[in-house]
């Protein structure tokens, strides 16, 4: 079903990705940004800037810095070079999602004790993460809230009780969206304004426990802390600094990858929805609910994980914008066998899920719900785990 | 060149965010300061709250709300919700509001307001006419106080008088559509943003930004008022603003 | 220590609040007598020019702001606040302003089918190299809401206008003394850069 959607001509991303702008050549304000990136950022001041943090910081604090770590390649890569590069003593914070997959967990455990630092795990409680979906999903039709905003503010609240105040995070958001733009010259911080502005899809901790409490189902206000940024008269007291290494040095999603698979036998896994030729540097490997939620987006806006992965090639010269867009048509947009997993765990049937994705279509995508392309199993669906939840 | 403007609506009941359909039905929407904080991430480009119970309770609530927010915040502000007296509106602006919204107690004394434009300037007051479709006689009909009563007005004539008030700015609700996520009402729209020579706001149907672009598009309205576009939608106002730049719209540059 | 005038006009608390952001050194003050104390000057205002003018003159301000002015520190005017640097006003009657940019203050004329007030998101059209317009980009877009203009009698005081049907002033400066149209504590993030310059200015006589 072809959507006639405006796209960029050079990356191939359509008008209904969040915040791309058209410049009247028809590329968009995000391929200028990477250009930027490309040449007119001065990499070598800005490494410089890293060294001085680096030092600044180093020996001064129970650990040098805090390291947000999920076990896929940019948390991989920011561990490796910042411990090879500067040989830093971090802690490593993990916020578990709840949907980590065995490559993923085979490679934390290899990183970690390649490296040999100490590691924080955390898992919040299923049941709360089960409703926050639900809520998320039916109001947004985005079912990730828990995670977007427990990883970016529960490894800022182990820098407080820890009292670390540098904390290193890793790709930018200027790499793949204009939320953020290179062009400002500027460090990106994972701060409480870009947690308000992005993180939260609109609804902090607070709102979702006004919504989700009810007089017959009552949620304990306490449930939503991992999901709430730290207080920030704390966070001035401790002068944190949530940086984007992104900023500090021009992030390479293949070489980052080819790094790491080297260093330290980073493994590669199957995508659901994605050819294993489109990703050998090993985008979204980390969740087992990544095929549902790529093909919500999929619905929603028309494109999927494949042209996103795509448009990263053309702005980095790997690919022309003529094969991205053949690629795209072939292969974008299948529908996963993760999404009955889904609808188990938040108790909907397909029909009532198509209602809810529909209410939020962005204009002028036109979904299609009876999509016949089925994305493969990956080897590992059977592991994943199950409730007795079904609705048919 | 003058941009358009987003406008998000937040609606307050016993200290929370609450949105609904044609005016009843509400459901939570979250707390009020975090929808400011977040609003102001966001750098929205205009924000409008309005107190739904109008009580003196309520009013204490609005009023902490207000000055917390404009402690948070740096955006303009309008409020609205039960405005009677000349202290009301001296109140709200001191605590931190820049504009008032004034719907039953203009429709009921004109005076009231010609007192409030001479007292605050004109830039400070907005009037609202909320309205809905009355199909026994065809026509469009004024509601008050809270859409619970009807008048014999009809808009588009109401916004004319008003017009005469030498007020900032007016507020057009529809009743019919507010909710509903279905569209706005193009036709009232043209109808008035036309005729007056003051900026209006228009509100009631919002549900994705492509009736954003047909609003701007069809009408020469200066703002749209939205509230489910961005409880009940994947939507927020920066995207918001990049959707209708790619449409040709001319919306307001942060960097 | 910069001081913003409270002369019983309008909403003071969104320009203290912007400036508290920057610099602890911020205070409203309502006692004319101060008014040498400070090292800048910032005066607010909404509503029209006649009622500025009246409680200015009410409350015994404009003697102090005049001489203010002469030791060339620098003094900030936004919106209303602009408007009642100038010599007349138009609005409600006419009246005299403070006279420290000469020129008049007059009702914008638009095309018929523009609303007036000019009021929204409008970008500034930069005429001139100013200190307070450092690292402000052209094109970007300020809270503007007024139905009256300043027309300068020396069009070099003019450093930046604004588009609405036709190109109006939406900054004037002479010497050490600045005046802004639109609302920079409501224009984030540029407006608290203009802040910023203004608190960084150090204005050479």
């Amino acid at each position: 079903m072809k959507n006639n959607l405006k796209k960029c001509n050079q990356c191939q991303l359509p008008e209904t990705y969040e915040t791309i702008e058209f410049d009247n050549k028809g590329g968009c304000n995000i391929c200028s940004s990477t250009k930027f990136k490309n040449t007119e950022i001065d990499w070598k001041s800005r490494k410089k800037l890293l060294n001085e943090l680096i030092e600044e910081n180093r020996g001064k604090y129970n650990y040098d810095c805090i390291i947000p770590f999920s076990g896929g390649k940019d948390s991989v890569f920011t561990l490796n070079y910042l411990i090879k590069e500067y040989k830093i003593k971090p802690l490593v914070v993990r916020f578990n999602h709840g949907f980590i997959r065995k490559t993923i967990q085979d490679n934390v455990h290899t990183t970690l004790k390649k490296l040999g630092v100490d590691f924080i795990d955390f898992t919040p409680n299923w049941k709360i993460v089960k409703k926050v979906m639900l809520e998320a999903f039916k109001r947004k039709t985005d079912f990730c809230w828990h995670c977007h905003t427990g990883i970016y503010s529960y490894p800022i609240r182990v820098a407080l009780m820890y009292k670390v105040p540098l904390i290193f995070y890793g790709e930018a958001m200027a790499e793949f969206s204009n939320y953020y733009d290179y062009k400002t010259h500027t460090i990106e911080k994972e701060d409480e304004e870009k947690f308000l502005m992005l993180r939260t899809l609109g609804i902090t901790a607070e709102d979702m426990h006004g919504m989700i409490n009810k007089a017959d189902d009552p949620v304990d206000i306490r449930d939503l802390y991992p999901y709430t940024f730290p207080d920030a008269e704390d966070l001035k007291k401790l002068k944190y600094n949530p940086v984007c290494l992104g900023s500090y040095i021009p992030w390479d999603h293949h070489k980052n990858t080819e790094q790491i698979k080297k260093e330290l036998g980073w493994k590669n896994d199957e995508l659901e929805g994605v050819p294993s030729e489109i990703n050998p540097h090993g985008e979204k490997i980390e969740c087992f609910m990544q095929g549902t939620r790529d093909y919500i987006k999929f619905l929603k806006r028309g494109y999927s994980r494949v042209s996103q992965i795509n448009s990263f090639n053309v702005r980095n010269n790997r690919m022309t914008p003529a094969e991205a867009k053949e690629m795209n048509e072939k292969f974008d947009g299948r529908k996963p066998p993760s999404l009955e997993v889904f609808l188990e765990y938040v108790g909907l049937s397909e029909e009532e899920f198509n209602q809810f994705v529909d209410k939020t279509v962005i204009p002028p995508n036109k979904p299609n719900y009876k999509l016949d392309k089925i994305a493969k199993k990956t080897w590992d669906f059977d592991d994943w785990y199950r409730e007795d939840n079904n609705k048919k | 060149m003058l941009k358009k403007r987003i406008i998000p609506v937040l609606l307050l009941q016993e200290g929370r965010m609450v949105k609904g359909k044609n005016f009843k039905d509400y459901v939570d929407t979250g707390n009020p300061i975090s929808q400011v904080k977040i609003y102001t991430a966001q750098y929205t480009d205009e924000l409008m709250f309005i107190d739904i119970q109008a009580s003196l309770n309520s009013r204490k609530t609005l009023l902490n709300i207000i000055s917390s927010s404009a402690k948070e915040s740096h955006m303009p502000f309008s409020v609205g919700g039960g405005i009677k007296s000349l202290t009301d509106i001296r109140e709200i602006l001191a605590a931190g509001a820049d504009k008032v919204l004034i719907n039953t107690s203009a429709f009921e004394n004109r005076d009231f307001i010609k007192q409030a434009v001479k007292k605050f300037g004109s830039q400070a007051i907005i009037l609202g006419i909320d309205y809905k479709y009355d199909d026994t006689i065809n026509q469009n009909r004024v509601w008050t106080h809270s859409a619970t009563k009807q008048t014999i007005a009809e808009p588009f004539e109401l916004s004319q008088i008003y017009e005469d008030l030498n007020v900032g700015e007016i507020m057009l609700n529809s009743i019919d559509r507010d909710g509903m996520m279905k569209g706005y009402d193009i036709d009232l729209a043209k109808k008035v943003s036309k005729t007056i020579k003051i900026p209006v706001i228009l509100c009631g149907g919002g549900g994705n930004f492509d009736h954003l672009v047909d609003v701007f598009n069809k009408t020469e309205v200066a703002a749209t008022a939205c509230g489910s576009l961005f409880h009940f939608g994947d939507n927020s106002p920066m995207r918001a603003r990049s959707h209708l730049k790619n449409q040709g719209i001319l919306m307001r540059s942060i960097r | 220590m910069i001081g913003i005038i409270d002369y019983g006009l309008g909403n003071l608390s969104s320009v203290l609040n912007a400036f508290k952001r920057i610099t602890t050194e911020v205070e409203v003050f309502s006692d004319p007598k101060k008014t040498k104390i400070y090292s800048k000057l910032v005066l607010p205002g909404v509503g029209s020019f006649k009622s500025g003018m009246d409680l200015l003159k009410n409350k015994n301000w404009v003697p102090e702001i005049k001489s203010y002015v002469t030791t060339g520190k620098p003094l900030l005017g936004i919106c209303l606040g602009m408007q009642l640097l100038f010599s007349k006003g138009e609005e409600d009657g006419v009246s005299e302003g403070l006279d420290l940019i000469s020129g008049n203050v007059t009702k914008m004329k638009v095309d018929k089918n523009l609303k007036l007030p000019h009021v929204g998101w409008n970008n500034l059209i930069i005429k001139k190299k100013h200190p307070l317009f450092e690292n402000i980009k052209e094109g970007i877009d300020f809270y503007f809401v007024h139905s009256y203009i300043c027309i300068p009698h020396e069009k070099e005081d003019i450093q930046a206008e604004v588009f609405y049907g036709d190109n109006f002033v939406s900054c004037v400066a002479k010497k050490n003394v600045f005046g802004a149209q639109f609302h920079p504590e409501k224009s984030m993030p540029s407006g608290m850069i203009l802040l910023k310059n203004f608190i960084e200015w150090k204005f050479e006589c």
